[in-house]
């Protein structure tokens, strides 16, 4: 039995025309739309000089050799990247839900992933949930996005969410500042906007993509419940009616409206996907119009 | 009030364990629900004003009291409840019409069978209303006409759409499928009632008691009883095929002496006539020879003033009388003129070896000492062919030898044991695969034949020639060789005009051997059974039947009627007749329709008043089935 892609060949020719985007200038780091003012090892020509004793023969213009019998180097503008990294939630509480967020999450990293290939980005796939798991990095062109598509079809839900210890780690392992990609649906019994303020200050550009699903918002149940956390396995008890629903339902917006402020006052971008909505519709609706990809 | 389908006991006895079950269900549905949710943050501020309650607390009473009151009524529907007094107990009987063959006789101004459905439709319109009523239609096998109906037109209509049927009737079997079905069908039995004249193939069933308590017989005046033929048999004669053998069978079905004539004709000629004296309640059997080659109609007719018709006359297509054509191509053709011309049924034709034609329309080409330049496409036999241009390679040819064996298992050497033999000059052949060498000498075979067509046997010796045209082996060889090549012309022919129903053919202890076939008139193979050398068979309807056993054919032409010869006395303790009407005035009303409505009704209302509610708590239940619901158009 053939197992299915996690994206078919249709919507992968549509993302062919997007492109990841970020606001800020990383320091000593250029690439994409940024250009660089040092010379080195590129593709497009920056500028002559004379030719020195050890210098690369390939380098040489032979053009200016003949005409002024002088030998003149060719020099080349560098093309450091700037390093985009994906954070994608996988914990347990990404596996709840009538449609699993977790696979939810998944396609879209690969949507957002296999964007980047097509314009030469170097990307990261960090998935994390209680500490960071392994990673995978994915460079080179659109062909490399088999290994990746791979990567992310065996992940699987695990563990509670310890944003404050992710954070730590994220910090630690990765000091090079860049583009910071969040797929999480950002439920942590403990707060996760300091940690993600954390993360802001330190130079990352913040994207936050926050997934849930339609129970998340708007538990359909009703009468006495028994509630067990899908993480920490602690239990709740309590009559749940139209009342409640909509205090719940108040709470959760309230909460997703702080995420959006804490993203847009640090420079970075918010979307809010539902599971609900097709990830087609989901790459080039909401996520196009926060500027996550243009 | 009272109910038909069930008694207040068992209404309650229900209607407790789908209350119970209905309580059970509604408080698991109320019951605290567990779930696993991503995260408690956003429950915890929904907690605060909640009221936690007790999960065995009924907290909607309505909407269990409104599902509890539907069910009642639901139940109470099906339970068909009365308003008024009951009537009798509802009974199950069953009703036995006689659509043998017999109830076409006619007997006063219509058949046995118009009086015998006047009789059922009588008793139909005499049964109460609340009385159920099978109908079974009765010849050699019963079949039910309708199920246990309280519909009396559908019974009537089923009564009016009865025939007389061909076979005779087996009453015993019909009562006894009678009871069965009753049996069957549980609730208070009802009566057996049998419609007809009475006459049965099979032995009368005794008035034991199990019959007598419940049978009612509807009998009909009986027609006045005649003579028939009952079966008729047409062959080839042995000895001289261009004659038919025909053996009549005539019977008196009467308790008194009567005389009848029968006459055949063929094609529209008289061809015989006898007049018979029937004893009483016997048969006659009557021969008649007709000399005829061609096909034609024969026709048997019985002149007698009989009330029933359908058995005083039959008709039997006879064939034309086939014949081999033998063309043989001899030099000397005298020797072989007595072996070929012995045989009525073939028809031989000599001509000189330089007349050869291959194309020449022929059954069976012989060729004497002689090799065409191409050979015949029709069967041959070749007699002491020369080596150069033999259909079988001729390995040697030796003097004086003595024949040693004969393959006995094949039928060109089917009866042939002679081992004395000498041939004066004999050809040994080289036979090819796939032939077969029928007899040998010490050096090797002298007969083979090719089995594949255009079949061909060699022979190495003239069989007619010297001291051989003496013994009996030469013209039982050369019938064997004729009838291997043309086993249809050969066969032995019969067409007997019967009955249907069970047919009993006496085929010889050698036919289990032989392969049997019995096919009816649409190509379809019948079951059979053979017991010693008998085969029997059933054909129910009436039609031709062959039945194929070895070099014998036989072909039933089943249409006379089949005439029971017994007469049924009802047991003593039978009721007779009709029974009165039964004056049972509709004094109910029913009330189920009400109840039903009622039921639904309180479904309808529970649903709009509760179930709104729960749409939220069913997708929660099932929420994987919102995509599915999203998708659906």
């Amino acid at each position: 039995m053939t197992q299915e892609p996690i994206i078919d060949r249709a919507f992968l020719e549509k993302l062919e025309r997007l492109a990841m985007r970020w606001q800020k200038s990383f320091p000593g780091l250029v690439g994409g739309h940024n250009l660089s003012l040092v010379s080195g090892q590129g593709q497009e020509f920056l500028d002559h000089r004379h030719f020195h004793h050890g210098d690369d023969l390939r380098a040489v213009n032979w053009r200016a050799y003949m005409r002024f019998e002088k030998l003149f180097l060719k020099m080349f503008r560098v093309e450091p990247h700037t390093p985009i990294r994906l954070l994608l939630d996988t914990s347990e509480s990404m596996a709840t839900g009538s449609v699993q967020k977790l696979q939810y999450a998944k396609r879209l990293a690969a949507a957002l992933c296999y964007v980047g290939l097509v314009r030469l980005d170097s990307i990261l796939i960090q998935p994390f949930g209680a500490r960071l798991a392994d990673s995978f990095p994915c460079s080179g062109g659109r062909h490399r996005f088999g290994p990746a598509a791979d990567f992310l079809t065996q992940l699987r839900a695990g563990g509670r969410t310890d944003y404050f210890r992710v954070v730590r780690q994220f910090v630690s392992s990765y000091p090079q500042r860049g583009l910071l990609i969040v797929v999480s649906d950002f439920l942590d019994d403990r707060d996760c906007q300091k940690p993600l303020e954390y993360l802001a200050d330190f130079g990352h550009e913040l994207l936050l993509v926050h997934v849930w699903a339609e129970e998340d918002r708007t538990p359909p149940w009703e009468g006495e419940l028994e509630l067990i956390d899908a993480e920490t396995g602690a239990r709740l008890e309590l009559e749940f009616d139209a009342d409640a629903r909509e205090r719940y339902t108040a709470g959760f917006d309230a909460y997703r409206d702080a995420l959006r402020k804490l993203a847009l006052r640090h420079g970075g971008r918010f979307a809010s996907l539902p599971t609900s909505t097709p990830i087609e519709e989901a790459v080039f609706g909401p996520l196009v119009a926060a500027r996550g990809v243009e | 009030m009272f109910l038909v389908n069930l008694t207040w006991l068992q209404l309650f006895a229900v209607f407790g364990g789908l209350s119970a079950g209905v309580v059970a269900l509604y408080l698991w549905d109320r019951s605290k629900r567990r779930l696993v949710v991503p995260a408690l943050r956003f429950w915890q501020p929904a907690e605060r004003a909640a009221e936690v309650k007790h999960r065995k607390r009924i907290q909607q009473p309505l909407s269990l009291l409104l599902q509890l009151i539907s069910i009642a009524l639901l139940l109470l529907a099906l339970a068909q409840p009365r308003w008024g007094a009951p009537g009798p107990v509802s009974r199950n009987h069953v009703l036995v019409l006689d659509t043998s063959a017999w109830m076409a006789a006619r007997s006063g101004a219509g058949t046995l069978m118009d009086q015998a459905c006047a009789a059922a439709r009588a008793y139909v319109r005499s049964l109460p209303a609340g009385d159920r009523l099978m109908l079974v239609r009765a010849d050699a096998l019963p079949a039910p006409a309708t199920a246990f109906e309280h519909n009396r037109a559908a019974l009537e209509q089923a009564i009016a759409e009865s025939y007389p049927g061909s076979t005779a009737l087996n009453l015993g079997q019909a009562l006894e499928f009678a009871r069965q079905a009753q049996k069957l069908q549980g609730g208070p039995r009802g009566e057996i009632a049998y419609a007809g004249a009475g006459h049965t193939a099979d032995a009368p069933p005794e008035a034991g008691p199990a019959l007598t308590p419940n049978i009612r017989v509807l009998a009909v005046p009986d027609a006045a009883a005649g003579c028939g033929l009952r079966r008729i048999s047409v062959r080839r004669s042995a000895s001289d095929p261009g004659i038919w053998e025909i053996l009549a069978s005539v019977h008196n079905y009467g308790t008194a002496p009567q005389t009848a004539v029968l006459a055949l004709s063929f094609s529209g000629s008289p061809a015989g006539s006898r007049r018979l004296a029937l004893a009483p309640l016997a048969d006659q059997n009557v021969a008649f020879q007709y000399r005829a080659r061609i096909a034609g109609a024969l026709e048997a007719r019985l002149l007698t003033n009989a009330a029933f018709p359908g058995d005083d006359q039959a008709e039997l297509e006879l064939p034309a009388q086939k014949l081999l054509n033998v063309i043989v191509y001899s030099d000397d053709p005298k020797p072989l003129g007595p072996v070929l011309t012995a045989d009525p049924q073939v028809n031989a034709v000599f001509r000189k070896s330089s007349e050869y034609a291959p194309g020449i329309a022929a059954d069976v080409v012989i060729l004497d000492r002689f090799n065409p330049s191409v050979r015949p496409g029709a069967d041959s036999i070749w007699i002491e062919p020369p080596p150069d241009g033999a259909p079988v390679l001729v390995q040697s040819t030796v003097s004086n030898a003595e024949l040693t064996s004969w393959r006995s298992d094949h039928p060109l050497a089917a009866g042939l044991r002679a081992k004395d033999m000498r041939l004066e000059s004999a050809e040994v052949f080289a036979p090819a695969p796939g032939d077969v060498a029928v007899a040998r000498i010490e050096a090797g075979p002298v007969i083979v034949a090719h089995p594949l067509a255009p079949k061909f046997v060699v022979l190495g010796f003239h069989p007619v020639r010297g001291a051989l045209r003496y013994e009996l082996t030469t013209p039982l060889l050369f019938a064997n060789i004729l009838r291997w090549m043309a086993p249809d012309i050969f066969r032995r022919w019969e067409l007997i005009a019967g009955s249907p129903g069970t047919i009993s053919v006496a085929l010889g202890p050698e036919a289990a051997s032989a392969g049997i076939h019995v096919i009816a008139e649409n190509g379809t193979e019948l079951p059979y059974a053979l017991d010693g050398g008998n085969l029997r068979f059933f054909a129910g309807t009436p039609g031709a039947v062959r039945v194929i056993a070895g070099d014998r054919e036989m072909v039933f032409s089943l249409t006379l009627p089949e005439l029971a010869g017994a007469k049924w006395t009802p047991p003593a303790g039978a009721m007779r007749g009709v029974p009165p009407a039964a004056a049972v005035p509709r004094a109910f009303s029913e009330l189920w329709p009400w109840f039903a409505l009622a039921g639904a009704l309180g479904l309808v209302v529970e649903w709009i008043l509760f179930g709104r509610g729960h749409v939220a708590r069913i997708h929660g239940h099932f929420g994987f089935l919102r995509p599915l619901r999203r998708s659906a158009p």
